[in-house]
């Protein structure tokens, strides 16, 4: 029993993001119930259509998150989840609602992310030091974090490929050029090659404009059957192919079952998902990847069959990967150039998906676009979800 | 009353499969984990062989010589504070010659001179009167155990 082409994204929402340090007015509930409102008038439906809700915990948050939201905001799921998978939980999520819709057991999920910053430090010690195995076999080497453990792959990568920093520069470009001319986005000023090189070093290889920057907001999108979507105001973008592989815990890369730290399980998420599509790479119009750091986009755009393994570096060096390009990727900015609202960017490849595929990416549209692909990513590169989006089904 | 304890990082826990892990490092011997059933060599300590699921475990000691397989230098405060006074320093994932990985810390050589591959060999940083902590440093050929890995 397939899901494919049996559901579809209405509507979305995304509120103003804002660094950490201008969201005195912000709250985790504030910033999750603004992006659901304007995703449920987007779609134009009724607060009492939504039988069904996803709701990701913030950070620190607590495992009711998802009661605590229909509480908020008086809804009254039959469905209800809130998952914490690291960045693909906003992919997982709307695979998970699509299978739940298909089953008969909700008509329409609301799907929201989001929080507020505050200044200082995101995660606490404490967020390892209860993972005993993290905690004694990891954390008292003074880890830093995902920074540590993408440096890890980054590291790696260059020396099994023999890649310099130019290509990893460059996609931090590419990500600042969509960014200048997206809305939304908080780094809205384009850099060279040679000023990412230049930025400063924090955890060797990488580099300070490789590295997210995290801020305040929130996304959510609604996601109905297909046979309602007919009757929305918005364009129906069809969910036509999922997947999704996971090969190790959240915290560093040395301990997973794979022992390749530069092939992800994007290859087994992204092979699921375009199988249950019918499509390949080659249908894709464009690519929303999960960019937490640079390394991340070379490597899934291998793992997604965009090149061969150790060629992403080529493929970003030669490509134009631009709105206007081959294969355009991350045409909103990604979180390179956006910014990374935490818990917001699990939803916003798949709410500029569904703008690309809706046709209201303005300045930054893909002309014609049919197909697009998303991948959300958690841990490092430990946990892969891949989704496959369409404004018709092939 | 008196400080047992000035270290300022957090020391490892007393997880009842890792224990035999920690006692070993105090008498400044590395071990690890090999499957009766299947033969998986297994590091961090568990209770079940994540390959075949069999609990016939057994602790070998590890020569104590490996390579690194990744690193970084940690340029900026890191989750905890007692490493600030370290920095910068070696994070890395260090490959035994017996095959199992473990992240931990590349001491005692200037960080812009580790290499990917750079043979080291295993320290024991004694950080409290209770408890040594793993290390490594580039491969000295002093004071290591010469014998092969063996059955503890």
């Amino acid at each position: 029993m397939s899901i494919r082409g049996k559901t579809a994204i209405i509507g979305y929402g995304e509120t103003e993001f804002a660094k950490a340090r201008d969201s005195e007015n912000r709250s985790n509930h504030t910033e999750q119930c603004h992006a659901a409102i304007l995703a449920i008038e987007d779609a134009g439906i009724r607060k009492e259509d939504i039988d069904g809700l996803i709701a990701l915990p913030p950070l620190g948050q607590t495992p009711s998150w998802g009661m605590d939201m229909a509480e908020y905001l008086q809804l009254q799921p039959r469905f209800i989840d809130n998952l914490y998978h690291g960045g693909a939980a906003g992919a997982a999520a709307i695979l998970y609602s699509a299978a739940a819709i298909n089953a008969g057991l909700c008509h329409t999920v609301l799907l929201v992310g989001g929080s507020a910053m505050k200044p200082g430090r995101i995660f606490p010690y404490d967020a390892q030091a209860v993972i005993p195995f993290v905690h004694d076999f990891d954390s008292i080497y003074g880890s830093m974090l995902d920074n540590s453990a993408y440096a890890l792959i980054k590291q790696r990568y260059k020396h099994e490929f023999g890649v310099g920093e130019e290509p990893f520069a460059q996609v931090v470009v590419n990500a600042r050029y969509h960014a200048s001319k997206f809305p939304n986005a908080l780094l809205k000023t384009p850099v060279s090659r040679q000023a990412v090189i230049d930025s400063p070093m924090i955890c060797d290889p990488l580099r300070m404009f490789e590295i997210v920057m995290p801020c305040s907001g929130a996304a959510a999108v609604v996601l109905t059957s297909a046979e309602a979507a007919g009757r929305s105001n918005n364009p129906p973008v069809y969910l036509l192919g999922g997947g999704q592989s996971i090969d190790r815990g959240m915290w560093n890369p040395a301990y997973g079952r794979n022992p390749s730290l530069t092939t992800s399980p994007i290859k087994k998420s992204a092979a699921q998902a375009f199988a249950m599509a019918g499509l390949t790479i080659a249908d894709m119009d464009f690519v929303q990847l999960y960019d937490c750091y640079t390394i991340t986009v070379i490597i899934a755009l291998e793992d997604i069959g965009c090149c061969e393994k150790g060629q992403g570096a080529k493929f970003v060096e030669n490509a134009n990967l631009t709105h206007q390009g081959e294969l355009p990727v991350n045409t909103d900015g990604g979180q390179l150039g956006r910014g990374q609202p935490m818990g917001a960017c699990h939803f916003l490849s798949t709410v500029e998906a569904a703008r690309q595929l809706m046709g209201r990416a303005g300045a930054l549209q893909v002309e014609g676009a049919r197909f697009g692909l998303v991948n959300g990513n958690g841990g490092s590169m430990a946990n892969e979800c891949t989704l496959i989006f369409g404004n018709q089904i092939p | 009353m008196t400080v047992s304890s000035q270290y300022a990082k957090p020391l490892p826990g007393e997880s009842p499969e890792s224990k035999p892990y920690w006692e070993a490092a105090r008498r400044h011997e590395l071990v690890f984990q090999s499957c009766g059933s299947c033969g998986r060599k297994i590091h961090f300590p568990r209770v079940v062989c994540p390959g075949c699921l069999s609990r016939n475990l057994q602790w070998r000691k590890a020569l104590g010589i490996g390579s690194v397989y990744s690193y970084t230098i940690i340029y900026r405060q890191g989750v905890h504070p007692g490493f600030a006074s370290d920095i910068p320093y070696v994070y890395a994932i260090i490959e035994l010659e017996e095959g199992v990985r473990m992240i931990s810390n590349v001491i005692n050589v200037d960080p812009l001179k580790v290499t990917i591959g750079m043979k080291v060999n295993v320290v024991f940083d004694d950080v409290t009167d209770k408890v040594s902590i793993p290390k490594f440093e580039p491969l000295q050929g002093k004071g290591l155990d010469k014998k092969a890995s063996c059955q503890l």
